[in-house]
């Protein structure tokens, strides 16, 4: 991984929990498997390097932040510039390292508007499913920065369930493979049971997305475990 | 179908192409030209000095209050800050359009 990317991420954290923000703030994405890593505590547990600049938050709604943090002004001096994506009006803070953005769990019907964050400045995209992920969370210590994650076990299913989702053929092979690493590495570090509660905890309909997900990954050790 | 990673490259491309742009937006909004203090007579005027055609051009500005000229300070810093990041987006956008000539599926 780029050390200046890297370092950028952990100032973006840093940050974060200076402002009382990272306890009431998922990281989700790409940037789970690298700490995760920490989570397992195994030397062999490693997963695949290849991830694109996006670094996401998920936020509960309704939102359990209070204290209005201007986020766009508290990265600001670090380069960030605010983007807009789209027509709808939502918000991104780019970086030519980094690419921010905070995402909701899409309610009801759902919606193509962003939902607004005001005591964040900030807006956020919501999305199908990614409730699951706020669910069961884990919090590892890095660098005495505290980091809230879904659990790995929610975390991959989650995977497997949009991968069939994805418009984009070489983004669902990679959401795909991720899936299948992280699940592996739990049966590796004894934690299967968590797989099965993972699984038992979502409707049936997802569970069959995520069956057809395992079959078309060929982790038939994994579909045996859910079997 | 692209190889993940062409993928991955393809899909940062696009970003760093409309990162070029945000960036480039943000410069045009900060005011131009850096903050100059002269001293005369035991009071301090402050111009603005701005490069035109090769010329540096200073433009009155009055004594400015200490916000006031923090803030052309602040924005000197930022614009500095965002050439600098400027100059590396082109520089991903070059890297990436050469990674993605490649016929191979990587």
């Amino acid at each position: 991984m780029e050390s200046r990317q890297f370092e950028l991420c952990l100032e973006v954290l840093r940050r974060f929990n200076k402002e009382k923000l990272l306890d009431k703030i998922i990281l989700i994405g790409s940037w789970c498997l690298f700490f995760y890593q920490y989570y397992f505590k195994k030397e062999n547990v490693r997963f695949s390097a290849i991830k694109t600049r996006d670094i996401d938050f998920l936020v509960d709604r309704p939102s359990k932040i209070r204290g209005p943090v201007d986020v766009p002004e508290l990265l600001k001096d670090l380069g960030f510039v605010v983007q807009f994506k789209g027509n709808k009006g939502y918000l991104k803070l780019d970086h030519p390292e980094l690419i921010l953005e905070f995402l909701v769990p899409e309610k009801g019907r759902g919606t193509d508007k962003p939902y607004p964050l005001p005591n964040l400045g900030m807006n956020a995209v919501p999305l199908r499913f990614i409730s699951f992920l706020s669910q069961n969370t884990i919090q590892i210590k890095y660098q005495n920065i505290p980091i809230i994650m879904p659990h790995p076990a929610n975390f991959a299913l989650h995977k497997l369930i949009i991968f069939q989702r994805r418009i984009k053929k070489e983004k669902a092979e990679k959401d795909r493979k991720a899936a299948v690493d992280v699940l592996s590495a739990l049966i590796e570090c004894g934690e299967s049971r968590s797989i099965i509660h993972a699984y038992n905890s979502v409707p049936e309909k997802w569970r069959k997305k995520i069956m057809k997900g395992l079959r078309e990954s060929e982790a038939n050790e994994i579909i045996a475990l859910l079997s | 179908m692209k190889g993940v990673i062409k993928g991955v490259l393809a899909e940062e491309l696009e970003n760093s192409v409309r990162m070029k742009k945000s960036y480039e937006e943000a410069l045009g909004k900060l005011p131009k030209g850096s903050l100059a203090i002269r001293k005369i007579r035991g009071h301090e005027y402050c111009y603005l000095a701005e490069r035109v055609g090769g010329k540096v051009r200073y433009k009155y500005l009055g004594k400015l209050s200490g916000v006031e000229r923090q803030k052309y300070v602040e924005a000197t810093k930022i614009r500095a800050k965002y050439r600098k990041l400027l100059s590396q987006v082109k520089k991903q956008i070059k890297f990436l359009k050469g990674s993605l000539r490649g016929k191979q599926a990587i």
